[in-house]
Order: C-alpha cells, then structure tokens, then sequence
C-alpha cells in the first residue's frame, strides 16, 4: 500500500514536472550581465550626472546618428533638408515609430523635446548647437523644421550626441513641459526600457517590444555596480559578470592577462580620443617655439605606448586621428630624436655649461609638468616624459593634483605643461576646435601666445559658420596644419576602449563614439 | 543611571552642533568645488558659464554664513538637504545604505565575539603551549594584513578557484561571510590577544587564589571568577572595534561591491557632494556616541565599583 502511494506521487510529480519543464525552460529570459561604477541615474534624456550617457543611451535614440566612418546617418529622422542659407533644417521622421509607452513619435513630440531642452538652456551653453536655435516648427505630423539664427555645420554632429537632444515620450514629460524639473518615467523609443533600479546593487534593461529598428536578441541587460576595478576582474573570471567593455573597466594588466586566456575573447577599439599634453606658448620657457619643438623630438612615445599602454593604444602624431573628419591632412610628424632635439635647443642658445639641465641668460630651462595626482596613467607618463626631457637637458617638475585643482590650473594657464586630452567622437574635431576659443580651456591658455591666436579663432569661426564643405577642409587644414607647426599640442597616443567576454557572447562589436555600447547588436547562447 | 544617561545625551547636542561649524568650515574652505566636480562628472567643459550655471543651481552663489544657517535650519527639522549629484534628500538616500553597513558590521561583529572568546580563552588556559602559539602566530599575521589584500585573496580563492562564494554584491548568508570575515579579522585578533592578557591578569589576582583556597571547583572559578572580571577591558575594546569596523567598511563595501553607506560616502567625497559628506559625519557622530553610551551602560552592569560610585554621588 505504502509502496503504491509513493509510486503515485512521484508519478504525479514526474508527469507535472514535464508539463511545466518546457514552461521554465523558455521562461528564463536570456540575460547579459554588464558591471558599471554606479547606478544609472534616473535617466532624464536631457540632463547630465548621474545619469550615464552609456544607458541614456540604450533607452532614448535621436533623430540622426554618428556613423563609424565619422558620416552622419538617418535615424529617427529619415531624411533632411538643409536651405541655401544654412539656417533652415528641414526634418522627415521617421513614420511607424512608437515610444515604449504606446506613445507616437511625430513632430510634436520632437517640438515638445526641443522646447524642454531650450528651456533650461544655461545648462548646455558648452554646446554650440544650443544658442543656434531660433525655433523648432512642426510641419505635419511627420515633418518638423529646426530654424537657426546663424549657420552651424556640426548642427548634425551635436543632434547625435548623447544628450541633450534625444526625445522622451511626452506622455513622461511633466505638467510644466520643463524636463528639468523632474520626468514621470525614462520613456524613449530606444532598443531597451530601464525595468528596476536597485540603490548600489544593480539596474534592470529589458528589450523594448514596440522597437521600430531589428529587436535585440538578448532579452535582459542586468548593470551591476561594481566601483573597483579589481572586483570587476574578479566578477567576471567568476562568471558573475559577462562582459567587460570600455575606457577604464579593468586595469591594463589585466586586460594583457585575460588576452592571453584562451577562454576569453578580447579585442581593441579603432582610436576614439587623443591622449595629448597642451604646452603652454605664453608662460616660461615654453614660450620658445624652439623649446616647444625640442619637446616633442625628445619623447620616446612608441616606449610609452608599449610600456605603460601595453599596445593597447596607438602612437599618436597628430592632434587628432586622422580618420576624423576633416584631420586626414598628412602633417610631417615629429620624429623620436634626442640629437634633433639637443641641437635646437644649442641653436636657440640653451647651453649645457655645468649640470644635466641647460641654461640661457642665466635661466634654468625648467618646466611645469601638471597631472592629476590620482592618476596612476598619467602619473606614469607624466615620470617617463620627465626622464626623457632630462636626457635633452630639459628640467621638468611634475606637480600632481586633484582633479578640481587641475581644472582650475588650466583655465588659469598656470603650467608649460598639461595633460589635455581631446574629447573623442563625435566631438572632434569641430566641438574641440570650437571649445579652443573659450579662455577656461587649457588649450586657449596654451595657444594665447602665439602671435596668430586671433587669427586661429576667426578661422575656427568661420569654419563652424561655413556652408561650404571644401572650404571648410581648407579652413581646418589652416587651423590645424598652424597648431601643428607651432608645436602647442603633445599628443602622446589615441585612446581605446577594450572589450573582453566569454565565448557564449557574440556578435560583440565596438560603437562609434566613447558613450555608446552596440548592446542590440549582441547575442548570447 | 538614568541621570547619567540624560546627562550623556544631552551633552550630546554641543557636541553635533560643534562637529558640524567644523565639517561646514573644512568642506567650504577647503581646495574644493562641487561646481567643478559636478561639471566633470557631468563631461561639461568647465567654462565660466557653466561653473555660474552650476554654482547657482547648487545654491553656492550665497555668502557662507547663509548657506550655514539654511542648512542647519533644515537640519534641526532632519532635512539635510539634497544631494548635488542625484538631487534626491541626502537622508534618505543614507539611511537607504545604512541598514546594509550596519548588517554587514554587525555580521562582523558576532565573528569576532564568537571566535576571539574560545580562542582568547583557550590560549590563556593553555599559555604557552601549542594552542597558545598558534593564536599568537594567527594573530600577529591577522593583525598585519590590510582588509583590501585579504579580501582579493579571499575572492580568488573561494570564488575564482573554488567556486563556492559568491564574489560580490548583497544577497543570502553567502554573500556576508567573505566580506564580514575580511572586516572582522584584525578586530578578531587584536580582541584574542586582549582576552588572553586579561584572563591571565585575572588569573593572578588575590580573588582568585582566595576561590582556589575555598576549595571552589576550577571551572567555576575560570568562569565567575576570572571571566567576568577579565571581560571589563574587552567590552571598551569592542565598542571601538564598532566604530573601527564601520570607517573600514568603507574598503570593505568597495571591494565587495557592498551597497553600503561607506561606500556611498567614499563616492559622494569624489564628487564633493557636500550635503551627503555633512550628513554621513554627523550620522557616524551619532552612531559612536550611542555605542560608547551603550559601552558605559555595559560597563556598570559588569563592574558593580562603578555603578556605586555613580549611585554614591547621585
């Protein structure tokens, strides 16, 4: 009797079990797991720290994107426009897009956006696009026109960043229109929706069903916090984490070491931004283009890229990547030549009369070197640029500091020295050359000596103002064939992003600018 | 007893209102500016219109003594104003953490009472001899070992190679144990050691060879007699090993990726967010008082000379 009764309860039990295996089998959603050093933020579209430009977005889309060759691509806006005068833009969007609430995406929407961004304008003085517009009006339902008050050629380049212009459901704006204020929810048209926000712990992606472009194929993308490097490491060699990817996830040693495990894929990105020194030609011997050019013969940069940088990122001889807009322009590199360096220096008068260090008129030729202090990088080639400047007979003081000091050493112009790197796509060139014109930039401090800084900022002016694209090729190879020559820039190497993840991830590709990671595109077995 | 509680309390209020001028005066003189730091995190270029844009909205164009008596205005009424970075109320988001930090420590805790007592016992009974050099040669190596390398350690061992921990985040009791034994160690050892030197004051006394020459049975005497009387020192000693293991739950929060307050501290620093700094320090201020307050109480329960004296003055 007993021996029945147990047969029929595992009978039962077996018979419900391969009822539902099926049913629990498809149920458990296919998730990456990705690690970042803090939460999101409540993702507002429009606004900046916390929220993460990474996962703003994942969730919201704009109306044209930055393609990898560096061309401008339709998205949500299919086609444009441009009048003759350079003043009108003229937007088709794209028909059968919704938001992930139900919500259509029309002109209206893009108007209320554009509105709510324009509203709280103080903010986003840094971008140039923003004090360029008149008004946004809405044609029909589908076509919107964006009107100027002067020219703007990047205005394309500035619609695809990250934030500001990118468009929320105006079902989530709040009742005063101003998204500043506060949004109801991180409502966007975007591949994923942001589903749980845990405080410190994690935060929750789930493919939008109502996407207009290829669904993902992965159904989850769970964020954990993860603020320490090592733990990231750790996290990912036990399997909590899927996929490391970006600028500063691991360290690069581990990263070499990972490269080496033939369990993991990894992988180095096209160059993304300019690790770069600015030197300045207003203050203390850096004044002397002869001095300025005696610097960058004397820097062994192909040892620092392979002794501190691993090969991770690429030796850099010019201000930006010449696969950048308008910066394919052949300038003659300054070659790696300690004796190159030694004589132009002997030829501008900088002897060596006793000590390792020259002098002229009784001056030491000592310079400032300034670097963030917590920046073990930088504080590492900041030591190296030290002993290669000495070898020439240049004295350099290295001056580590905190961020916010730093920052207020550059605008200030108090260095000869100072690491200033370039901002990456989709911001240079044109978003870079314009900041150059702004005096609480490090690089105008480092240019204002020169004799042709005015010249140099109508020049990047008119390039900005130009409708004319071979024009503007010339005015940016004037620009920047000028920095290059007077040697103001000491670009040391192109910045990458790594990426490294196990062999069930596929499909795992690199996006064109610092702040975007091609989730959508991944899959995962 | 009750007075003297009171009297503790209140002494309290000069002493928040102090550390308060103090932590104000530190932050806002300091070479330190949440407009920077806020303009950074946020990828602005820092020019002069922004930092003016920034400093507004943060409401740090006011002269300082208005900004001071804004805060503590709010403050007296437990409003501490909002975060710079989140712009949510810096309270909330600090009493979100603090559950976690105090599970966390209080995890540590019970390690430490629970492992320091047998061991610290064991090697006083058995002084010199192999129980009494093991723990001595445990706790010299304990003492020595920084949290963050023990911790890396510990995750490359149980989790990497063996794969029976969890490496990071919070969850089930798996989750505790790596990070509460990391931040329990050197609390652990420094406490065997201190028990051991105690029991074997103890040991020596006149009380105790008195109970030894009234024929009292040796386990009581180990027990009544020596280990209460030599566990006075060890209670002080534990409400500092409080204080000790919340500041290093901050290392400990990092590592393991524990969603602490510490932690959250240690990021608001970074980003200069002033309103949660000021807030978390008072909240610590807070939370030491109340432990040493607790201590004392402790204190007067197990050492009866000492509630006399107080009874004696009362």
């Amino acid at each position: 009797m007993k021996n029945r009764i147990i047969s029929t309860i595992a009978a039962l039990l077996t018979i419900t079990i391969s009822l539902f295996l099926p049913v629990i089998v498809q149920a458990v959603p296919k998730t990456l797991v990705y690690s970042w050093s803090g939460n999101v933020g409540p993702l507002n579209p429009h606004l900046y720290s916390p929220n993460q430009m990474f996962a703003q977005s994942m969730v919201y889309e704009s109306l044209v994107r930055y393609g990898s060759d560096g061309q401008v691509i339709p998205w949500l806006a299919e086609s444009w426009e441009v009048s003759a005068d350079g003043c009108d833009y003229l937007f088709h969007l794209r028909k059968g897009v919704f938001f992930s609430d139900g919500t259509p995406f029309d002109a209206l929407a893009v108007k209320k956006n554009h509105d709510a961004v324009l509203a709280n304008a103080k903010r986003h003085t840094w971008l140039g696009l923003i004090d360029k517009i008149k008004e946004t009006k809405v044609i029909d339902t589908y076509t919107v026109k964006l009107v100027l008050t002067e020219p703007y050629y990047p205005l394309l380049y500035d619609m695809s960043l990250a934030r500001p212009m990118r468009y929320l459901s105006p079902s989530a704006l709040p009742k005063s229109g101003n998204s500043a204020d506060d949004i109801k929810a991180p409502i966007g048209t975007g591949p994923w929706t942001l589903a749980e926000s845990r405080l410190g712990e994690y935060d929750l992606f789930k493919r939008n069903d109502r996407y207009w472009g290829k669904k993902p194929a992965i159904d989850r993308i769970l964020v954990k916090v993860i603020p320490d490097h090592n733990t990231r490491a750790m996290a990912f060699a036990t399997g909590e984490v899927d996929l490391i990817y970006g600028e500063d996830q691991i360290s690069l040693d581990t990263f070499d070491r990972f490269k080496n495990d033939p369990r993991y894929t990894t992988a180095i990105s096209p160059p993304m931004a300019t690790r770069a020194l600015a030197i300045n030609s207003k203050r203390g011997p850096t004044r002397e283009l002869a001095v300025r050019q005696a610097i960058q013969h004397a820097v062994n940069k192909e040892a620092i890229v392979k002794g501190i940088f691993l090969n991770t990122e690429i030796k850099a001889d010019t201000l930006f990547w010449p696969n950048k807009p308008y910066c394919d322009l052949d300038l003659p590199p300054y070659e790696y030549n300690p004796g190159k360096s030694e004589q132009i220096l002997e030829q501008a008068g900088w002897q060596k009369t006793h000590g390792p260090f020259r002098t002229k008129d009784k001056k030491n030729l000592t310079v400032d070197l300034c670097f963030t202090g917590n920046n073990a990088l930088e504080k590492t080639v900041a030591e190296v640029l030290q002993a290669d400047l000495k070898n020439v007979g240049i004295q350099a003081n290295l001056i580590g500091e905190e961020a916010d000091s730093l920052s207020r050493r550059q605008k200030g112009g108090n260095f000869n020295l100072i690491f200033n790197g370039t901002w990456g796509s989709p911001y240079d060139p044109h978003a870079y050359c314009s900041s150059m014109r702004v005096p609480s930039h490090a690089d105008y401090q480092a240019q204002s000596g020169l004799s042709m800084k005015e010249e140099i900022d109508r020049k990047i002016g008119l390039t900005l103002s130009s409708t004319d694209q071979e024009k503007r090729h010339l005015l940016y190879r004037e620009i920047l064939s000028t920095l290059h020559n007077q040697a103001v820039y000491l670009p040391i190497s192109y910045t990458t992003e790594i990426l490294v993840h196990g062999k069930k991830i596929h499909n795992v590709s690199f996006g064109p600018t610092l702040h975007e990671i091609p989730f959508a595109t991944m899959s995962i077995q | 007893m009750l007075l003297f509680i009171l009297k503790r309390l209140l002494a309290l209020i000069p002493l928040l209102l102090a550390i308060s001028v103090l932590v104000f005066l530190i932050l806002h003189f300091g070479n330190n500016d949440p407009a920077m730091a806020y303009l950074r995190l946020s990828h602005i270029p820092p020019t002069d219109l922004a930092l003016e844009a920034a400093r507004e909205s943060l409401g740090l164009n006011r002269p300082l003594s208005v900004q001071y008596l804004d805060w503590l205005g709010k403050a007296v009424r437990l409003d501490f104003g909002m975060s710079y970075v989140t712009g949510k109320p810096v309270l909330e988001r600090l009493l979100y953490y603090l559950p976690n930090t105090l599970y966390l420590a209080g995890f540590s805790l019970m390690i430490t009472i629970f492992l320091s007592l047998p061991l610290g016992i064991i090697s006083a009974l058995r002084k010199d001899r192999w129980p009494d050099h093991l723990t001595r040669a445990m706790a010299f190596v304990g003492v020595s070992t920084p949290s963050f390398w023990l911790g890396f350690l510990l995750v490359f061992f149980f989790s990497v190679k063996l794969g029976w921990l969890p490496a990071l985040g919070k969850g089930g009791i798996t989750h505790v144990l790596m990070p509460a034994f990391t931040l329990s160690l050197m609390s652990m050892c420094i406490n065997t050691r201190l028990i051991r030197a105690s029991m074997l004051e103890q040991m020596n006394s006149r009380s105790v060879l008195y109970a030894r020459v009234r024929g009292i049975h040796e386990k009581r005497i180990v027990g009544s007699h020596i280990l209460k009387n030599a566990m006075i020192p060890v209670v002080t000693a534990i409400g500092m090993h409080i204080g000790e293991m919340l500041g290093g739950a901050v290392v400990v929060e990092i590592i393991f990726a524990w969603p602490g307050v510490g932690r959250y501290a240690v990021s608001a620093i970074y980003n200069r967010d002033f309103p949660v700094m000021q807030c978390f320090i008072l909240m610590m201020t807070l939370i030491f008082v109340f432990c040493n307050l607790g201590v004392d109480i402790l204190y007067a329960w197990l050492d009866p000379r000492i509630r006399y004296r107080e009874g004696g003055k009362a």
